[in-house]
């Protein structure tokens, strides 16, 4: 029992840990064609985020809205949904929660901080709730629906960073920062990294209790697998579907509010490098599980952070690692062993 | 402005887009939805510039985008069909890789990230004056435009032909909507969706030859700016015809068109871009929304 357990873990481990094998070698390839230290270039890649206690800080700070989204996006997929629309969701929530923060800059942290959260969180869930009402109502296809709503969002933060609450002071389209007091604090110990990366680990092992341990859970996720028969056997399965995109979504708008409010302290147009896509992979590549998303999320800031610190050093372009990103999602669900092709992408849950 | 000169701008806007449309439809028509098509186009368009500049002919800068989308839907189609990747999954890392590998070639060889300007770029052959008139209406509206644009207004027609008059059309039509019963009558399924990939390589290459070539001689990173996803919405607004797909491409160009003008009135740039985003949800969502009453059981 125990034994066959383990082997069935061991089983979903492979496929994704070979991907990111197959992906880091090829990387590893082309980085020795074009540059003569491929080795200096690849420690920098992946272990110049532990050199020193300020990069281990911005690595935190990196993961913490890939954990949280990545986390959200479980939710939706658990529940059948292929929300690919965290991009929007992140933005919703960050620009809400710096808007809240700055208009009612003068009322006490104690107030303002929660209504600051709590907007972000909503303003995302409103934009999940969209694509899960018009797929439940209607039929509508949500990857569509996502993938537009991303665009519309990020055109809407656009105009009220360049024409509302712009910082006219600096350079960029900007905010005006947030009042001090309702700054995260940074974790003791660490200067710099915010506190929001623990409250991503809880959140991230709280939902998988609440996914694969409670009976709520189990409704969404066979409202997931099979909708018609959820709905048979008596569960809301249409409603789960939507509380599962709302979910999804306040996840992306949390991690947009604890961004602005622990890491950037005002909005930034250009604050996300597609943390919306890349979360999206660190939940495929976790298997659409919240807990082991947690650590394909830690992965990807690495990567992230370390193509910065491998391009000072070593005159590798950064992009490479968006290359290897796009590698990386493109081998993700590819199976070895011949297929038929009639194994969608859920298969690889 | 004349009726020819208005449709002269509406058909050199919205080629791209109709392209793009085409692209998503061949796909659709056998159950794929093409996310990869804006990818796809960012290559072509990529290979376009830096070989056209490169050797100085316009026929070498067209076959190479159309090769470089061609080969884009190859790896596109063999990660999904031979190693059965999830087709959304790998279509969005066709597109992540597109984005990442014309910034690397362009950071690494070009050095210049900010895009691809070359100082001289061969034209493009045009349709010559005088060559069309004869076609009331359309014809002088196609004289000046590329090759391209007068290719996308065969396209639509051809692409009709080929669905609902050639038996591949047919065969491929079938494996899109009901794979087993199209196994069961002896239709290779992944030959179809494999064919289907490859068209829609072809019509991306076309529409970014066409965004990067035409007028602009230059190439920039992220330069396709979401054509291929509202070329995904035209398909789907369209329900997988060729005729409502490319007229449904048409208005969003439009609307794009038409946001060039309200710009004057002082409505913020970013209002007026949203609108063929927002239009494409509308539209989705009124399509589905007509069904649903149709399918609705009367009351009793």
């Amino acid at each position: 029992m125990i034994n066959t357990n383990f082997k069935e873990s061991l089983h979903a481990l492979i496929a994704p840990l070979g991907a990111i094998a197959l992906t880091m070698a090829l990387g590893f390839l082309l980085v020795a064609a074009i540059s003569d230290e491929p080795v200096l270039a690849y420690r920098e890649l992946l272990f110049a985020n532990f050199d020193s206690l300020s990069n281990f800080a911005l690595f935190l700070n990196r993961a913490t809205p890939l954990v949280l989204i990545s986390v959200g996006i479980t939710f939706a997929f658990r529940a059948g949904v292929f929300n690919v629309g965290g991009e929007g969701q992140l933005f919703a929530g960050a620009i809400a929660t710096t808007a809240v923060g700055i208009a009612f800059a003068g009322l006490p942290a104690i107030i303002l901080f929660p209504l600051a959260v709590i907007t972000g969180i909503a303003a995302g869930a409103a934009v999940g709730w969209v694509p899960g009402i018009l797929k439940v109502k209607l039929g509508v296809d949500e990857v569509v629906v996502t993938l537009m709503l991303n665009t519309i969002v990020l055109l809407f933060t656009s105009y009220l960073v360049n024409q509302v609450i712009r910082d006219t002071t600096a350079y960029g389209a900007v905010s005006w920062k947030l009042p001090e007091h309702i700054w995260l604090p940074t974790i003791p110990g660490i200067p710099g990294a915010t506190s929001g990366f623990m409250i991503a680990v809880v959140l991230s092992l709280v939902s998988w209790v609440v996914l694969f341990r409670t009976q709520w859970g189990t409704e969404v996720r066979s409202a997931g697998t099979n909708l018609r028969y959820a709905e048979a056997v008596g569960i809301a399965a249409g409603r789960r579907v939507i509380t599962a995109m709302l979910i999804a979504g306040g996840f992306a708008g949390l991690a947009g509010a604890l961004y602005v409010l622990g890491i950037g302290h005002r909005f930034e147009q250009n604050f996300s490098p597609e943390y919306g896509l890349i979360a999206l992979t660190c939940a495929l590549l976790a298997r659409v599980n919240p807990a082991a998303s947690l650590f394909t999320a830690l992965y990807y800031a690495l990567m992230l952070n370390g193509a910065a610190y491998m391009q000072i050093s070593t005159e590798v372009p950064r992009s490479l690692v968006i290359l290897l990103t796009g590698l990386l999602v493109l081998l993700m669900t590819a199976r070895l062993t011949r297929k038929g092709s009639n194994n969608q992408t859920f298969d690889a849950f | 402005m004349s009726y020819e000169s208005l449709l002269a701008s509406v058909l050199e806007q919205s080629t791209p887009l109709v392209l793009a449309a085409l692209a998503a439809m061949i796909t659709l028509r056998a159950n794929i939805l093409n996310v990869a098509v804006e990818g796809m186009m960012l290559v072509s368009a990529f290979s376009a510039i830096a070989v056209g500049s490169a050797t100085g002919s316009a026929l070498a800068g067209f076959s190479a985008g159309i090769f470089g989308a061609v080969g884009t839907s190859l790896v596109f189609s063999t990660i999904t069909l031979r190693f059965g990747a999830g087709f959304i999954v790998a279509g969005l890392g066709i597109n992540l890789l597109a984005a990442g590998g014309t910034l690397f070639v362009l950071e690494r060889w070009y050095n210049s990230p900010g895009g691809l300007r070359p100082l001289g770029f061969p034209e493009m052959w045009h349709v010559p004056e005088d060559s069309l008139s004869f076609i009331p209406l359309l014809g002088p509206a196609l004289e000046g435009q590329s090759i391209i644009v007068l290719l996308t207004v065969l396209a639509v027609p051809a692409c009709w032909v080929f669905l609902y008059r050639t038996p591949t059309g047919s065969y491929l039509r079938a494996a899109g909507e009901d794979e087993h019963a199209a196994r069961s009558a002896g239709i290779n399924v992944v030959r179809m969706k494999f064919l289907a990939v490859t068209i829609s390589g072809l019509f991306s290459g076309l529409a970014g030859a066409q965004l990067a070539m035409d007028k602009l001689h230059f190439f920039l990173p992220n330069m396709t700016a979401g054509r291929g996803f509202i070329g995904l919405a035209a398909t789907l607004f369209g329900a997988g015809h060729p005729w409502a797909t490319a007229s449904a491409a048409v208005l969003f160009g439009f609307f794009g068109a038409l946001g060039d003008r309200l710009q004057a009135f002082d409505i913020p740039a970013q209002f007026v871009l949203m609108l063929p985003y927002l239009v494409a949800i509308l539209a989705l969502t009124f399509s589905r929304w007509r069904i649903y009453v149709r399918n609705k059981p009367a009351k009793l």
